[in-house]
């Protein structure tokens, strides 16, 4: 899983862009590198993330990687080959993860206004809010909201059998083994998959008022793939509205298929239809003066195929929201803080009614401190409370160094 | 007495730049000469083209970013060491620095110490329009179309200008200690007038560095030196 000389090179082009960007303008670069007139940009990021170790793997994004113990760069291409083609690819590096093509896309512009976007290839989700600005230099803590990140007993390549199967599950999504489809351990998923991106085609209209975009892609909000593995795909709609600069006001919807085709050969007699994720989720954000507030509703559901005895009948459903506010104390320094909440419904096993998963409660908060620009150094505390699982509570630290041009 | 004798290398010359800026409008000058005075008036060639900061390239963007107006970039040309009885600067004056298109226009302001700087916002979005340079450092705070917030500046220096939310947009603000320098036009021409007799050292200051430095002489007659630099 680990790439050390491909995490390491990735790193070394970060550092050597920026340091082109020192050579050519003799100071710390505060603009992209730009080739061949200006078509070809060049934008990067290089993190570096120490934490406290985190028994409850309340932060892990995968069964390897927990969000405050990691090294990660990213560098970002944009070729344009005209005003109204462009290409983007974005290399990413990370430990655990090794070197990944995280976007790849080309975007078309047809109208001279840029009304009208199209853009296919591994592209950005439409989904939400955070899932754009999941990029350290975007986000004000260190952690991530929990529906982006946290680690959920849902699996879409394995199932449980029996509403037992799922219980036995609760609180241990970093490790999850069901007995219908890939039987080996692995990690189950977010709600909304904020560390990969999906592939397929989308259509954005009307910025900067209005925005609206739709996505047709092979994968799922929990599950983002580069290859159909269900012989489904998802769509995915976000309609926006800013009636001021101060606030920009958000709904988005999902619906795709999310069990892989391993789950239904297991078990050919699965009843149809019964393999989906869909969400609904609303945002916010509003800023002024010094302040800045978001928030985030999502609501989710997944139907896994109901099987034995006891089964699982009702949708795995999840309702998640967050609210976090940063306030800028001085031109080097802010103060931010999150608080995020994630509940889940109940199904009936064997022992009664009980929520399927564990609802889990995070409170982070944290400073920034800007040592020159580009250079951003966080750190935060994150407070985790679970309904369930073998780590009930969990107070954690993590600091955070940040490059970026 | 000259105030700054450099003779470093290039890269020192350019990495120290805006501290050689500071210096050398610090408030002591060489005596005043008696006689008529000159102007020194010429071009700055900027070979590197003029062009638009580009914002990062940013693939979590559901389309394209709005495309901007190509950005002047002027070059500031300036006498690094001042004549004496030049730091008696008339009233405090007010200057501004316009938000427009995503853009801070002018690129470049010049102005003296004591200078107040209006920040309006002319677009319909949000800006935030701060700086770390250690000359001032200040954050203004995110702000709409039709408001303006304003900035002193009372310590000579260059002063690095950001907007906290479109990371594309930069911009300098030079704050002398004198009344000695000029802003290039489109064309490249600057003037600086009302100089008195005596030997100077003319800089030509672009984009953060010291591009250029020269040796000049106002004769007692006064009359206009000629004079001009290409950057490349």
């Amino acid at each position: 899983m680990h790439s050390r000389p491909g995490l390491i090179g990735a790193i070394a082009a970060v550092l050597w862009f920026g340091a082109s960007g020192v050579a050519s303008a003799q100071h710390w670069p505060t603009e992209p590198v730009t080739f061949a007139g200006g078509r070809l940009l060049v934008g990067g990021d290089a993190s570096v993330t120490y934490g406290s170790d985190d028994p409850g793997w309340f932060t892990y994004t995968d069964y390897e990687t927990s969000a405050i113990r990691r090294v990660r760069a990213g560098v970002t291409v944009e070729a344009r080959a005209s005003d109204r083609v462009s290409f983007l690819t974005e290399i990413r590096a990370e430990t655990g993860v090794g070197v990944t093509p995280y976007a790849w896309y080309v975007r078309i512009s047809p109208l001279a206004g840029r009304l009208l976007d199209i853009q296919a290839g591994r592209i950005p989700p439409v989904f939400g809010a955070f899932t754009r600005r999941a990029y350290p230099q975007d986000n004000p803590l260190i952690g991530s909201p929990q529906t982006y990140q946290y680690l959920t007993s849902v699996r879409p390549d394995a199932v449980p059998a029996t509403a037992d199967d799922l219980l036995r599950m609760k609180g241990r999504g970093w490790l999850v083994r069901y007995p219908v489809g890939d039987a080996t351990a692995h990690n189950g998923v977010a709600t909304v998959a904020a560390e990969r991106w999906d592939t397929g085609v989308q259509v954005r209209i009307g910025p900067p008022v209005f925005e609206a975009a739709l996505a047709y892609t092979v994968g799922s909000l929990s599950d983002p793939r580069v290859t159909d593995n269900n012989g489904g795909g998802q769509f995915a709609g976000r309609v926006a509205w800013r009636p001021g600069p101060a606030l920009t006001l958000g709904v988005s919807a999902a619906r795709g298929t999310f069990v892989a085709d391993d789950v239904r050969e297991a078990r050919p007699d699965a009843p149809s239809g019964r393999d989906t994720q869909q969400a609904l989720g609303v945002d916010a954000e509003v800023s002024w003066g010094r302040w800045l507030a978001r928030g985030e509703y999502v609501a989710n559901s997944w139907r896994v195929p109901p099987l034995d005895a006891p089964r699982i009948v009702d949708p795995l459903t999840s309702h998640a929201g967050y609210v976090e506010a940063r306030y800028r104390l001085h031109p080097r320094l802010y103060a931010a803080i999150r608080g995020d909440l994630m509940r889940f419904t109940t199904i009936a096993g064997s022992a009664g009614a009980e929520t399927w998963e564990a609802g889990v409660t995070r409170v982070e908060y944290g400073v920034g401190i800007t040592l020159r620009r580009g250079l951003l150094l966080k750190t935060s505390v994150l407070s985790h409370w679970r309904d369930g699982g073998r780590v009930t509570t969990d107070h954690l630290g993590a600091v955070q160094l940040l490059f970026w041009f | 007495m000259p105030m700054i004798r450099r003779r470093w290398p290039a890269t020192v010359r350019a990495a120290a730049s805006a501290a050689v800026v500071a210096a050398a409008l610090s408030p002591a000058g060489r005596p005043l000469a008696a006689g008529a005075d000159g102007v020194i008036k010429g071009t700055v060639d900027i070979r590197r083209s003029q062009q638009t900061t580009e914002a990062r390239p940013a693939s979590a963007g559901l389309g394209a970013a709005p495309r901007r107006p190509v950005e002047f970039r002027p070059a500031v040309v300036y006498l690094d060491t001042a004549p004496g009885g030049a730091f008696e600067l008339p009233e405090p004056g007010r200057a501004a620095m316009d938000q427009r298109d995503q853009a801070f226009v002018p690129h470049v302001l010049a102005i003296t110490v004591g200078t107040t700087v209006d920040f309006p916002n002319s677009d319909l979005t949000f800006h935030n329009v701060f700086s770390l340079s250690r000359t001032r450092t200040f954050d203004l705070g995110r702000y709409s179309r039709g408001r303006s917030k304003s900035v002193r500046f009372d310590r000579p220096g260059v002063v690095q200008v950001f907007c906290d939310i479109h990371s594309h947009m930069s911009a300098y603000i030079l704050v002398f200690a004198h009344r000695y320098f000029a802003v290039t036009d489109k064309g490249g021409a600057f003037a600086i007038p009302g100089i008195p007799p005596g030997s100077y050292t003319l800089a030509v200051w672009h984009e953060g560095e010291v591009r250029d430095t020269r040796a000049v002489t106002i004769p007692e007659s006064g009359g206009t030196i000629e004079t001009s630099f290409a950057l490349r």
